[in-house]
């Protein structure tokens, strides 16, 4: 990031997020660094991995504990590496807690509603339904709770990060942001990623230093243009091969890889600019992430994973053939033979080859694509005015002690 | 990389202190005491000194260029240096530091435990037993329809409809005048539908609204028509008390809650579907003798004498005793000796039986699913 000595970091920048009057006269900029390496990472997700199915998933907690470490000891900025303080017995304990909550919920409400739904409707259709809905603000109100605690466990410099409360408030206005986005056929996406943004960063502090988001939804509407222009492409194509041109279908085609390219481009392009729109105090950010590497990353990593991944599903294929084939042959006396020594040996099989699939899968998106994806947003990010970073003081401890424990019953995917 | 961690002469060791009060970095010089067992951190504010014994390295670090350090006793400051053979000098440097008391994670574990228990095996049973009897007639076949077309699709393994239902023309006929001469005295919930699967397992069960679903393996194994009519009368003890109604709305409740305990991750849908299979194996013992008193009396009504379910407990014992993957209720009962001694014991003295089906209606009744394979 240093290859313009003498212009200083202003002239680095392609977007005016940033309000001038923050401008100070000689900053001296914190480059970001990832120090990460792949093998690590990759190992350590093996290891933990494996624990995890040897003790029936209760080692999770340690391995996402474990993994958030090095994720965070990983990121530098100025060369001071962050780093993440959860605690594994506090993240189970807060699973427990959220389990016996929702265990009423999903007992006693499925219930009801199954027997409302068959009773009132002669189907359950009612109820699966209902019993969806009901838990999407659940599942928001737990995005932004894991999202609490993951900040109040992060520091850097020994200062704490902090999230306000205000989960609910952030559950209904991300299912009202959605429904917009859902009835906009996406035009409106670029305002709930900025508003739900906003929401979360004005009530995120770093030690006694509240940040703020600035700039205007609008800002991320030239974000989503090539997914617009590779949906509106792929429309046309398809009607004009429909009136028959059916080489228009060769245009639908290629649309597919585009929509992929504007999704990573969306990606990479919203967080630049909320990125360079956040500030913290007098502290101003640059990010310059390239989003054909963000794309890179994805399309290689996924496809790289998914195929070596796959690998591990023939034993399990091969096993449930022969259990399958000695099923259906049961009727004849000769198959009778089929004894309990083949079908133990084949069900271990089977069970081996499940979890190594899962835990491959895992440890080679880690390698792949998180710790890649990581690395590009850090190393393309700068504390480009440090401003009067130094007399920021502790916060206090927020000791929530649910954790991230609704977000992990709800299975909510909060990163790592 | 831009580090702050300085590389310097090894005499003079340098390093980098935060304290956890401000974002301020401290340069520090190190000094390793090792005659009072402590290392002394100077700086310009910082006047420090941890002992050995209390400093830890801060686990699980992606930089392998330096050492980040803190101490028990301080355990929010950190110290960052790039001199990696200090850590030798730290006997306690691996071992943790204790963050979440031990004896409230146990409170939690049992209190958790404990109120997944009385859900699952205590307040959905007893809220499904309640909402069993309210449930209207329709909303109970409409419950019966959806779980027969689900067990039917579960056996069937490839086809699109599921599994194969036996419509011969004259088996049914045989299969309605059976029924009609065993539910004319009986007074049941709802009307009794009956359906005969092409599956070779030897079972019979009963499903909400007043379904009774024969499997044909049964049909083929029984070497009389009273057997039949045992299982049928069996099955409409279970109809009469609801006994499918209660037991579909309890897996409603009770299936998601054991979904969420285990999670997703690769052991989660093994121990699931391990755990579903336990709660889902049979009615309750009560249920079960229930459903057999209920049997005695409209076999007797029919006259049919009520031993005709002891022996056909005993036959598909017999017969199926060496084969696997026949899960009968009637079979897998603990006590099903004493069920069949009870058989016995309900037929009085001088019982005088009568036919239930002529000859040409049990053969038509066997072949229902067609010519027999
Ligand atoms: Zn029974």
């Amino acid at each position: 990031m240093s290859e313009l000595p003498e212009a200083g970091p202003w002239h680095r920048r392609d977007t005016d997020a940033i309000p001038t009057r923050y401008r100070h006269a000689n900053p001296e900029p914190l480059d970001g660094d990832f120090v990460g390496d792949r093998g690590r990472v990759f190992g350590l997700a093996v290891r933990t991995g494996i624990l995890t199915v040897l003790t029936l998933g209760i080692y999770r907690f340690w391995m996402k504990t474990r993994l958030r470490r090095f994720y965070w000891s990983a990121v530098r900025f100025g060369g001071v590496p962050a780093e993440y303080l959860g605690d594994p017995l506090e993240k189970l304990l807060g699973f427990l807690f959220a389990v016996v909550i929702l265990a009423f919920y999903i007992g006693v409400v499925n219930l009801v509603l199954m027997f409302l739904s068959f009773s009132l409707f002669q189907d359950n259709f009612a109820a699966y339904l209902l019993s969806f809905v009901g838990v999407v603000p659940l599942w928001f109100y737990a995005r932004y709770r894991a999202r609490r605690y993951v900040l109040a466990r992060t520091r850097w410099r020994g200062i704490r990060f902090g999230l306000e409360p205000g989960a609910w408030g952030y559950a209904w206005r991300a299912i009202g942001y959605w429904f917009l986005t859902i009835i906009s056929a996406g035009l409106l996406w670029p305002l709930m990623t900025f508003q739900l943004e906003k929401y979360r960063t004005n009530r995120t502090w770093y030690g006694d230093c509240q940040l703020t988001q600035e700039g205007r939804w609008t800002l991320l509407f030239p974000a989503l243009r090539h997914v617009l222009l590779a949906v509106l492409i792929a429309v046309g194509s398809v009607f004009v091969g429909l009136n028959g041109t059916p080489l228009a279908f060769g245009v639908t085609a290629l649309c597919v890889p585009w929509f992929a390219y504007g999704l990573a481009y969306y990606r990479a392009k919203s967080f630049e600019r909320l990125t360079n729109g956040k500030r913290a105090g007098d502290v101003v950010f640059l990010s310059k992430p390239r989003p054909m590497r963000v794309f890179g990353i994805y399309g290689f990593g996924l496809a790289l994973s998914g195929f070596v991944a796959s690998f591990f599903l023939v034993p399990l294929g091969l096993a449930l053939v022969a259990v399958l084939g000695a099923m259906l042959g049961f009727e004849d006396e000769a198959a009778m033979s089929f004894d309990l020594m083949t079908s133990g040996s084949l069900t271990v099989i089977g069970i081996l080859s499940y979890f190594t699939f899962f835990l491959s899968w895992a440890a080679l998106t880690h390698t792949f694509v998180t710790l890649p994806l990581w690395a590009h947003f850090t190393e393309t990010l700068t504390v480009v005015d440090p401003g009067s970073l130094e007399a920021i003081r502790q916060r206090p401890r927020d000791e929530f002690d649910e954790a991230e424990g609704f977000a992990e019953a709800l299975d909510v995917g909060a990163g790592i | 990389m831009s580090g702050i961690i300085p590389t310097v002469p090894h005499e003079a060791l340098r390093g980098v202190y935060f304290d956890a009060q401000s974002a301020v970095a401290q340069d520090v010089r190190l000094v390793v005491d090792s005659g009072a067992q402590q290392l002394v951190l100077r700086g310009e504010a910082v006047d420090v000194a941890w002992r050995f014994e209390d400093i830890r390295l801060v686990p699980d670090q992606a930089g392998q260029g330096g050492l980040v350090l803190r101490s028990a006793s301080d355990p929010e400051a950190r110290l960052l240096t790039a001199h990696r053979e200090l850590a030798e000098a730290f006997p306690a440097r691996r071992r943790r530091v204790i963050g979440v008391e031990r004896g409230r994670i146990a409170c939690w574990a049992l209190a958790a435990v404990a109120s997944v228990a009385l859900i699952v095996f205590v307040l959905v049973p007893t809220m499904a037993n309640q909402l069993a009897r309210f449930i209207p007639p329709e909303g109970e076949k409409a419950l019966g329809d959806a779980t027969l077309t689900q067990i039917r699709g579960a056996l069937g393994d490839n086809s699109q409809s599921g599994i194969r239902l036996c419509t011969g023309h004259e088996g049914t006929k045989a299969f309605a005048a059976l029924a009609t001469k065993l539910s004319a005295n009986v007074a049941l919930p709802v009307p009794v539908t009956v359906t005969v699967l092409d599956h070779r397992m030897v079972n019979a069960f009963a499903l909400p609204g007043g379904h009774i679903v024969f499997m044909r393996g049964l049909l083929e194994a029984a070497d009389r028509p009273e057997e039949v009519a045992a299982v049928f009368a069996h099955e409409m003890g279970h109809v009469a008390s609801r006994d499918p109604t209660r037991h579909a709305l309890r897996s409603a409740g009770s299936i998601g809650v054991l979904g969420l305990l285990f999670g997703d991750f690769a052991g989660g849908a093994l121990v699931l579907f391990l755990t579903e299979q336990l709660i889902e194996a049979q009615y309750s013992q009560g249920a079960e003798s229930d459903a057999d008193v209920f049997a005695y009396e409209v076999l007797a009504e029919a006259g049919i004498p009520p031993s005709a379910l002891g022996s056909m407990f005993e036959r598909f014992k017999a017969t199926s005793g060496a084969a696997k993957g026949i899960t009968a209720h009637f079979l897998s009962h603990p006590s099903l000796a004493e069920r069949i001694e009870a058989a016995r014991a309900a037929t009085p003295e001088g019982f005088v039986a009568k036919p239930i089906l002529s000859d040409a209606q049990w053969s038509a009744l066997k072949a229902i699913c067609g010519p027999s394979r």
